[in-house]
């Protein structure tokens, strides 16, 4: 298993993966900057969800700046980008993104042949980082959306 | 008569984006957050078409999808499955369970359309 579950190959499906529900779901462009610095966000929203099976855990983390997180739950619920949205809508939709996105991997690492489960999405607000657990393999992809940044972040550990 | 759509799911931002789908059809839409909700508001409205996420939290869309099934006056309501995961044994374990149909995250407005097209007549609501 792990010969076929690498972390370059999580990394290249979570781009596809982040980039594909950009485009479906916001309309919005997405594209990786390869080693790209960790963009600083003087305040951001981060969404979290977690998977853990016999074979494999981990988290994957969708960080975005606040400002640019109202934007995102706009296109998704298809106001206009100026419009201003509830604190609650927007940690919704961030929660929804990230259930998104680990719901794919989740997919992709069943399918590679480790089983797992995904929790419900967490959302933190404010100006932080996250500690990785000893041993958890940890990736950031940073992608460009426009004149914006994303983050993602995957804390993934094989047994 | 609209016709009658249950969405049961725990984001409010997916029972907004299935409103916004059936908007310009003669669609009644009634919303629940979770299994449990969903149960009751079937049971209650009758509806001609269950909406329905997999993981949610008080009681999950599978676990939903099997009482359905169980009930003898809830049991043929068509259900379309919504779920953030696409793998084999995902979607094996949701078409034993006799869904019509499931629609993977994320997903595109027409095709939800199309999905649910194929289950219940949807009209246009006349131009204001």
């Amino acid at each position: 298993m792990s010969q076929t579950i690498q972390l370059p190959n999580v990394c290249e499906f979570m781009t596809r993966h982040l980039v594909d529900v950009f485009d479906t779901m916001l309309a919005m462009p997405a594209a990786l900057v390869p080693q790209a610095a960790l963009p600083h966000f003087e305040e951001r929203i981060t969404g979290s969800v977690g998977f853990a099976g016999d074979n494999v855990t981990g988290a994957v983390y969708l960080h975005l700046a606040t400002p640019f997180a109202n934007r995102v739950a706009a296109a998704m619920l298809g106001l206009p980008p100026e419009e201003v949205i509830g604190e609650n809508d927007v940690n919704d939709v961030v929660g929804e993104a990230t259930n998104m996105l680990t719901g794919g991997l989740k997919s992709w690492l069943c399918d590679a042949g480790a089983e797992c489960a995904v929790s419900t999405p967490a959302i933190i607000r404010g100006a932080f980082s996250v500690e990785a657990m000893p041993d958890v393999a940890r990736e950031f992809l940073v992608f460009e959306s426009g004149a914006e940044h994303v983050i993602v972040e995957i804390h993934i550990k094989l047994n | 008569m609209a016709t009658k759509i249950l969405s049961v799911d725990d984001s409010r931002t997916i029972r907004m984006i299935v409103g916004r789908t059936f908007k310009p059809y003669d669609c009644q839409i009634v919303e629940a957050g979770n299994g449990e909700e969903g149960l009751v508001a079937a049971a209650r409205e009758k509806p001609d078409l269950i909406i329905l996420d997999v993981t949610m939290p008080v009681m999950d869309g599978v676990t939903m999808l099997s009482k359905l099934k169980e009930d003898p006056a809830l049991k043929t309501i068509p259900v379309i499955m919504l779920t953030a995961e696409s793998g084999r044994e995902n979607v094996l374990q949701i078409a034993k369970l006799g869904v019509r149909d499931y629609l993977v995250k994320p997903f595109k407005e027409e095709q939800l359309i199309e999905k649910a097209g194929r289950i219940v007549t949807l009209q246009k609501r006349p131009a204001a």
